[in-house]
């Protein structure tokens, strides 16, 4: 829990405790004059930066229950806000407190309206605090902080009054319900401890006929004084007020009675009787808070400032144990990294220990294996022009008339060039596949026969007849892919220009039919 | 949000701002960490298994290099395995044009390059090599080609291909004697293979 400040104010001083590990440790009264005024302000150099947490016991406070039409957001707060301006004009400490929604059929909100009417009580001290440059974090009424006691004294009663000499007065505040319903300060003392009987007598009274007048309670219901005697001088006056009034039962909480239940040091109920509300106050916040924004900025910043840094150690927290993982994982992943790492140089070990049995090589087996494998295999798939010199000769054979001038042979990716190809194709492809001369990875055989027709006397028809003869018996062997005419004896095709004599003699020709033609073998034939 | 509120909240902004930055550099850090030390485990199991699996397949390998190594050293003396040995072609040529009874051969060796078909036999680490031979020759008729191959390759002075063969016939005018009858160009790859000397764990 963080350390913060307390301050009851009241008419007459104003009281300092500073709360540290749930409890208050010290606790220190101030006159309000201007020693008091001066000796306030030296004792809060203190404590630098820590909220101030104040709770007001003064006769001018106003206490209103209003019911108004159940609402929510904007429009609620500016409703009660509106509500709070018309009843309360001259002074900036105000509250609503939301009780609860109400049984009737409409089940509008329940409110309890309090302010403090004279905010000049606050003045100097808070100035004091506030150029202490302390964050103010509210301001409460007293008779809202002594709603936190009923847990405490554990007084199981419908009607509850709490009765305690303060500073200013007899405070005497009602319960009903255990909800809080009024709160007097009723102005001196006796001063004489035997007639304190009387007097708190007769002040209970006129709070009883007060309650009967608001309709709160009547008189003929049972009531039950919870009376706080920090100091155990009021034994007697307990007893009196029990005798004089039987509708009455009054409880006496004596000075070891409140230090037990409440968790409070002896002496501090002694030094002060706002010890007992200051530790409320520290233990539990009411909602109702007095003090307007203005006062209260400095505390904004300062949970803001709190909030940032917690968020900070969140932050790093987070970070610290998303780190804190990776780094355990990256050390664990290290460690079956060198795991492997041993278990690898075990292996070789081992493989070297078996590799001193192998025969002497001169490299790896593996290469070993390759090298003599693609020396065989280039020894035994070499391609050599025999074949297809074999395939020409046979056909040339069954065409007398055909001589072969030239024979090119070639394997490779792509085919023989076909010197003349570009010109138009004088006689369609004789081709099994007719397959273009296009590229492939594959690498084939191939050849580019030319020849001429001899004899030739200038019978075209015939010698080309001749030569498709010729490339349609090459063609029909099973390993030709294709056999293409690059060059006749006479061009055809219409595309291109023919000229010639028709007197000229063919017997005494000088022409002679050649031709070329491209073969192609089949891949891997 | 006015100037006071800003001036109070600086310095916690800053240490936020430092947090952040810390917080999210040691979070990218370590998640780098991590990753590489993954990554490392990846490979090293890797390494592992093929560790494993070489000293179970160490029988195998005994195996390979008795059955392979006089085939290799075989390729070796052919002059197959490492420098070319070009000479032995020269040699080779020189008693393959006797044999064939060829009327001498022209040649030319291009440059040694990398074979371009040598994906097609899967190389691995073996690097394979050829050099272009031009050959020029004359010959009685077309059936001394092929005699002029055969003898070449039983020489044993390599390992060669024939790209390609242009054959001409010579016009002899009708003449028959004993005569070039035919102009010959002939393009061949010798091949050679440079084998990586045996792993680490080899014996030399």
């Amino acid at each position: 829990m963080a350390d913060k400040i307390l301050i009851g104010i009241s008419a007459q001083d104003a009281t300092v405790a500073y709360w540290r590990d749930g409890r208050i440790v010290e606790c220190r009264t101030f006159a309000d004059d201007d020693a008091g005024q001066a000796g306030f302000k030296e004792h809060l150099v203190q404590f630098p930066a820590m909220p101030v947490h104040v709770v007001v016991d003064a006769v001018e406070e106003d206490y209103r229950f209003e019911t108004l039409p159940h609402a929510t957001g904007r429009d609620r707060a500016d409703m009660v806000n509106r509500k709070l301006k018309q009843h309360y004009r001259n002074t900036p400490y105000l509250s609503a407190w939301l009780l609860g929604r109400d049984s009737s059929k409409r089940r509008d909100d329940r409110y309890l309206f309090s302010a403090l009417t004279k905010p000049e009580l606050l003045g100097d001290w808070l100035q004091a605090i506030i150029e202490r440059g302390l964050p103010v974090a509210g301001v409460h009424l007293m008779p809202m902080v002594t709603a936190g006691l009923l847990d405490k004294l554990d007084v199981k009663a419908t009607n509850l009054l709490v009765v305690a000499q303060h500073a200013g007065g007899l405070r005497l505040t009602f319960f009903r319900d255990r909800q809080f319903r009024l709160s007097r300060l009723t102005r001196g003392d006796s001063g004489k401890v035997e007639g304190h009987a009387r007097y708190f007598t007769d002040e209970i009274s006129n709070t009883r006929l007060y309650l009967h007048a608001l309709r709160t309670m009547t008189l003929d219901e049972h009531l039950t004084v919870a009376l706080i005697d920090r100091s155990d001088a009021l034994q007697e006056a307990a007893a009196g007020i029990a005798h004089e009034n039987p509708s009455l039962e009054c409880v006496r909480f004596g000075r070891r009675d409140l230090a037990d239940r409440l968790g409070l040091d002896e002496a501090l109920l002694e030094a002060s009787p706002y010890a007992i509300y200051l530790h409320l106050l520290g233990l539990k916040e009411p909602d109702s808070n007095l003090a307007p924004a203005t006062v209260t900025a400095g505390y904004k910043r300062y949970q803001a400032r709190r909030g940032i840094f917690a968020g900070c150690g969140a932050i790093a927290a987070a970070a610290a144990i998303w780190s804190g993982t990776n780094l355990y994982n990256a050390f664990m992943v290290r460690g079956d990294t060198e795991d492997a790492g041993r278990r690898t140089a075990q292996l070789a070990s081992q493989y070297l220990e078996a590799t001193r049995l192998f025969p002497q090589a001169p490299t790896t087996a593996e290469n070993l294996k390759k090298t003599a494998e693609i020396g065989e295999r280039l020894q035994t798939t070499s391609h050599s022009p025999q074949k297809l010199m074999a395939i020409v000769s046979s056909a040339v054979e069954a065409s007398p008339t055909i001589v072969v001038r030239e024979f090119g042979w070639k394997y490779g990716t792509t085919e023989i060039s076909a010197e003349g190809a570009r010109a138009p194709a004088a006689a369609p492809a004789v081709a099994a596949g007719a397959a273009g001369a296009g590229q492939s990875s594959t690498r084939k055989e191939s050849a580019l026969i030319h020849g001429e027709v001899r004899p030739f006397r200038g019978d075209y028809r015939s010698a080309i007849a001749t030569i498709n003869g010729f490339a349609g018996r090459l063609a029909a062997q099973p390993e030709v892919a294709e056999v293409r005419v690059v060059k006749l004896p006479l061009n055809v095709n219409p595309a291109l220009s023919l000229s010639g004599n028709t007197l000229d003699n063919p017997e005494q020709s000088s022409s002679i039919a050649d031709f070329r033609l491209l073969l192609v073998f089949k891949p891997g034939a | 949000m006015n100037q006071s509120d800003f001036e109070a909240l600086r310095t916690p902004l800053l240490v936020l701002l430092a947090v952040l930055v810390a917080g999210a550099g040691a979070i990218f850090y370590t998640d780098r960490l991590l990753t590489s030390e993954r990554q490392q485990l990846l490979q090293q199991q890797g390494q592992l298994k093929q560790a494993h699996v070489r000293l179970q397949k160490s029988g195998d390998e005994r195996d390979i290099i008795v059955l392979y190594l006089d085939r290799y050293r075989q390729l070796e003396r052919t002059g197959f395995v490492g420098e070319e040995q070009r000479i032995n072609w020269l040699d080779g040529l020189r008693l393959a044009n006797q044999q064939a009874d060829l009327f001498g051969v022209d040649y030319q060796i291009g440059t040694q390059k990398a074979y371009p078909f040598a994906a097609e036999f899967n190389p691995g680490q073996i690097e394979l090599n050829q050099s272009l031979m031009q050959l020029r020759f004359r010959l009685l008729h077309e059936g001394d080609l092929l005699r002029f191959f055969d003898a070449l390759a039983r020489q044993n002075a390599g390992i060669f291909t024939i790209d390609q063969c242009l054959l001409r016939r010579i016009d002899t005018r009708g003449v028959i004697r004993y005569q070039p009858n035919v102009n010959a160009e002939c393009e061949l790859s010798w091949i050679t293979a440079k084998v990586g000397a045996a792993a680490a764990q080899k014996k030399p």
